[in-house]
């Protein structure tokens, strides 16, 4: 594994892009999925799938394990916290979370 | 946080700038853990792994499964500082520390065997163990605490 040592932009990177925030919205509602668990919930090759979690696994947002003869791939909350406390928090942490409750509440009264 | 079911298996990684050697220092005595830990003094000795919260109280007291410096630490978690967690059965944590190149280390933290411990499972995910890995690479690397 190259390490993506403080390397912002793989992070960035990674998550410019519709199909592999989708794969860590999955992770996120539920941890250690094969590809195979992964690919089900796409419209895309399984080669495709593969592509788009290498790039996830590069920025560090993905960890993978093997447990027998599968390959369970884990989401790492950490880069993006690095992100936020680099990026987020040091410029507008309370208007963005003024901003975005407001636009939940409005969302959801609508 | 709402929409997360609490994982039975949670994997938090980090590369620090640091030799495993400091990263084991900072992981297992409590003049270390005090800075990052949520405030929690833990000394960790190859039969025992102890937690104390800042009023001495017993937050962690646990066994103690593999003891492999500066590499491998995996030990059990009671989370003793909720009478509710805590009534859960014990869960475990690895910790793994892989040197890489330029100076730094890849640190792989595991909480897992939380089947059966659903609540804490919730409590020590999404900001929890987040916190403390990012809080432990700011600290070695700067010197300071994480101010949040």
């Amino acid at each position: 594994m190259v390490p993506p040592v403080d390397d912002d932009d793989l992070v960035f990177k990674a998550l410019a892009d519709p199909t592999r925030r989708h794969l860590l919205d999955r992770l996120y509602e539920r941890d250690g999925r094969t590809l195979t668990e992964l690919e089900s919930e796409l419209a895309m090759t399984r080669f495709g799938v593969m592509k788009h979690l290498r790039v996830l696994e590069d920025a560090g947002l993905v960890v993978t394990r093997r447990e027998g003869r599968e390959k369970l791939h884990f989401l790492n909350p950490v880069p993006i916290r690095l992100v936020h406390d680099r990026w987020i928090s040091k410029y507008a942490e309370h208007r963005v979370a003024a901003l975005a409750d407001l636009k939940q509440e409005l969302e959801e009264s609508a | 946080m709402s929409t997360m079911t609490a994982q039975a298996t949670q994997v938090y990684q980090v590369f620090i700038k640091a030799s495993p050697e400091q990263i084991w220092e900072a992981i297992t005595r409590p003049e270390w853990t005090a800075r990052y830990f949520h405030g929690a003094r833990i000394s960790v000795t190859p039969e025992h792994y102890l937690s104390l919260g800042p009023d001495d109280a017993r937050w962690g007291d646990a066994e103690v499964f593999e003891f492999d410096p500066p590499r491998r630490l995996v030990h059990g978690w009671d989370s003793l500082y909720d009478p509710e967690l805590a009534a859960e059965p014990t869960s475990r944590v690895t910790w793994e520390i892989e040197p890489q190149d330029g100076g730094y280390s890849l640190l792989t933290v595991t909480h897992d065997r939380l089947e059966q411990s659903p609540k804490t499972a919730a409590s020590v995910s999404g900001t929890g163990w987040t916190m403390v890995v990012s809080g432990l690479k700011t600290l070695l690397e700067t010197g300071e605490p994480l101010t949040a």
